[in-house]
């Protein structure tokens, strides 16, 4: 049985380039791992694969042609498996029920979710809709984590994640503060983790060697992995191979978030 | 990459998913079904079933429950249906609605742990052949232990078989399908009866779906007993798809109670096709039992699918096809039948039913001979 987690947070706060770079450092240990685009905008991959968009699910389903697993499922970096769902053009149809379908699909058509040691779903920052909670709900994730910085918005965003997290009574494994500079920032992160009764995994500083490494088609530990933030994935990574501790969130109320981030 | 060769346009509304995996769900002896969607949808086919003893209700999803989800609503019914009819077996269906917003029926079952079985039915209406909603439905009774493994490879295969039937010369085999009510009994009956007369051979076909049986079989049953009544009662030869032993609980014992029926009114059955279920490949028995003994027979009747029988062996007798489906006039024409006949909404008359009902054709042969 693969680990099986998903990276939560506010959009725009780093959970893709995070899910890349901890598969891409669990590659480079040895471990097999399948990466789930969950996103219709489809960036979770790109940079396991020198920068190449692969056809989504969607886009395929949407041609109407015969899939198959090569079809969808493609090697990136070490042999990561990467996917991804897609969804229809922005404001069209209905992109949750795009992700039940497509998980589906994918159940039926490959084996890259079970034959894997970690399996990470990079889904979108906001849970728009039931289907997007679609592998939860499927039991295809057993483990979530929240990916947060120290500011109040991404807190406020990260608590309501919990808050839902506790409903669908799934495991929670721990925060992880992806830095944007905020003034005693890993304090706060640390302090928001302990209050919800989980831990702080990683504090991954700010810097723009993964905004350049993106911006090239690599994750940082493909393009610079002799930097010291490749040595905070790999870390990471290690870690949420290692732990085995879940618990369920509890969530705080919000004039505790605003003190809590007061500077 | 090979593109799927687009399917035809479907112009028409066609057989439902859903009330199709409701059909199967009753043939699996299920108590009471929970549809979890709008409270108008599948009306018509959900009371008709309740007609066969299967309850079938509803959480009426509303404006509401599209938007904030139902599946409080889901769960206070599961509870509810427990409470109140103490069911032995239950099933729940999806449809458009539910399935459209990611419901999890299986989060009702965790949530209420009942401890009778239940058959969790992931379905709604937007696949092109309703045999999807029957495989869905079987596919959940494979995982909840009610049918094994054997059953439900050969309900595969009959399915697939049906789907091909309707798409050769079926429901499905235009995008539009003109009614049409049929040739007219009084003519098709006296047309029998002449035949008949002048001492010309027959095959007498019953090759149905399930329970429509119900009614098909009592127009074979009249032309065995006018044939007698004219005194050539052993030019016919009768075949049914009657098997009992073979399909789901239900359609096993429908087969019982028409051979009974038949039994006790001294018809002999001279060839058993097949099971109940058997419809879309029992007219392969029936064209090789002609190639072998019949094939010099002057005339067929053919009720309940006749255009799943291959016409090889019989496109050169007289062919009589006694169908339900209105749609179904202008394919068999097509298919070279010389008389179509329609009895108008057989299906309703057929549920909640273990005898063999009455039907037009059947009357009014029994009635232009009543004096012969
Ligand atoms: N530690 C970091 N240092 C500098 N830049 C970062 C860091 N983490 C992420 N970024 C950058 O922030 C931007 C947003 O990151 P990313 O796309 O991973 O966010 P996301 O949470 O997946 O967004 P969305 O919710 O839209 O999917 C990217 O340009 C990324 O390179
Ligand atoms: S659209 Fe689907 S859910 Fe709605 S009534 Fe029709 S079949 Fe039922
Ligand atoms: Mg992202």
């Amino acid at each position: 049985m693969p680990r099986q987690i998903a990276i939560y947070g506010k959009g725009g706060i780093g959970k893709s380039s995070t899910a890349s770079n901890v598969a891409a450092a669990c590659a480079d240990e040895g471990y097999r791992v399948t990466i789930i685009g969950c996103d219709p905008k489809s960036d979770s991959s790109i940079t396991l694969l020198n920068g190449r968009r692969i056809p989504t699910i969607m886009d395929l389903m949407r041609q109407g042609v015969d899939i198959k697993e090569d079809d969808i499922v493609f090697n990136g970096y070490k042999g990561v498996k990467c996917v991804e769902i897609g969804g229809p053009e922005p404001g069209i149809g209905c992109a949750g029920r795009g992700i039940i379908v497509a998980i589906n699909l994918l159940r039926k058509l490959s084996k890259a979710l079970e034959e894997a040691d970690l399996v990470i779903y990079d889904v979108p920052g906001d849970i728009v809709c039931g289907g997007f909670v679609a592998p939860v709900k499927k039991g295809l994730v057993s483990e979530t984590y929240v990916l947060t910085s120290g500011e109040y918005m991404p807190l406020y965003a990260a608590n309501n994640i919990c808050k839902g997290l506790s409903r669908l009574d799934v495991k929670f494994s721990g925060v992880i503060c992806n830095s944007r500079g905020a003034p005693n920032e890993e304090n706060i992160v640390n302090e928001f983790a302990k209050e919800i009764g989980s831990q702080l995994l990683a504090f991954i500083p700010k810097d723009v060697i993964v905004q350049n490494c993106e911006r090239e088609g690599y994750s940082v530990i493909e393009k610079a992995p002799d930097s010291g933030i490749a040595d905070v994935y790999r870390k990471l990574a290690r870690r949420i191979m290692a732990d085995k501790e879940t618990h369920i969130p509890k969530s705080l109320d919000d004039a505790r978030l605003r003190e809590l981030t007061q500077i | 990459m090979p593109v799927i060769q687009k399917e035809p346009m479907i112009l028409h509304p066609r057989p439902s998913s859903i009330v199709a995996a409701l059909y199967t769900l009753r043939d699996l002896e299920t108590d009471v079904v929970i549809l979890h969607g709008p409270p108008g949808c599948s009306f018509k086919h959900a009371r008709l079933l309740e007609e066969d003893g299967m309850r079938v209700v509803t959480t009426s999803l509303d404006e509401s429950g599209f938007v904030f989800g139902g599946m409080d609503a889901l769960v206070n019914v599961l509870e509810t249906v427990i409470e109140r009819f103490n069911p032995k077996r239950i099933g729940i269906v999806g449809t458009c609605a539910s399935m459209i917003i990611g419901e999890e029926l299986h989060e009702a079952v965790n949530r209420v742990q009942p401890d009778v079985p239940v058959i969790e039915v992931e379905v709604h209406a937007g696949y092109r052949d309703n045999t999807q909603g029957v495989i869905i439905a079987l596919e959940s009774a494979l995982a909840a232990g009610i049918i094994d493994e054997a059953e439900f490879e050969r309900q595969k295969i009959l399915l697939k078989e049906a789907t091909m039937v309707e798409k050769r010369h079926g429901a499905a085999s235009k995008d539009y399908l003109e009614p049409s009510r049929g040739d007219l009994k009084y003519k098709v009956a006296e047309r029998i009866i002449q035949l008949l007369k002048e001492g010309k051979r027959g095959i007498n076909i019953l090759n149905a779906k399930k329970e429509t049986a119900y009614m098909f079989a009592d127009i074979n049953l009249a032309v065995v007993q006018v044939a007698e009544k004219l005194g050539v009662g052993s030019n016919i030869v009768n075949m049914a798809n009657l098997d009992e032993k073979l399909g789901l609980p239900k359609t096993r014992r429908d087969a019982r109670n028409i051979n009974e029926d038949l039994k006790g009114l001294g018809i002999e059955m001279h060839h058993i096709i097949g099971g109940l279920d058997e419809y879309p490949i029992a007219g392969n028995n029936v064209n090789e039992l002609i190639a072998e003994k019949y094939s010099d027979f002057d005339f067929a009747v053919i009720t309940g699918v006749p255009h799943a029988l291959p016409m090889d062996n019989i496109k050169d007798m007289e062919l009589f096809s006694i169908t339900n489906g209105p749609r179904q006039v202008a394919p068999l024409k097509d298919m070279g039948h010389d008389h179509v006949v329609v009895e108008l909404d057989l299906h309703p008359k057929t549920l909640g039913v273990n005898h063999i009902v009455e039907s037009e054709l059947g009357a009014t042969l029994r009635e232009m001979v009543k004096d012969a």
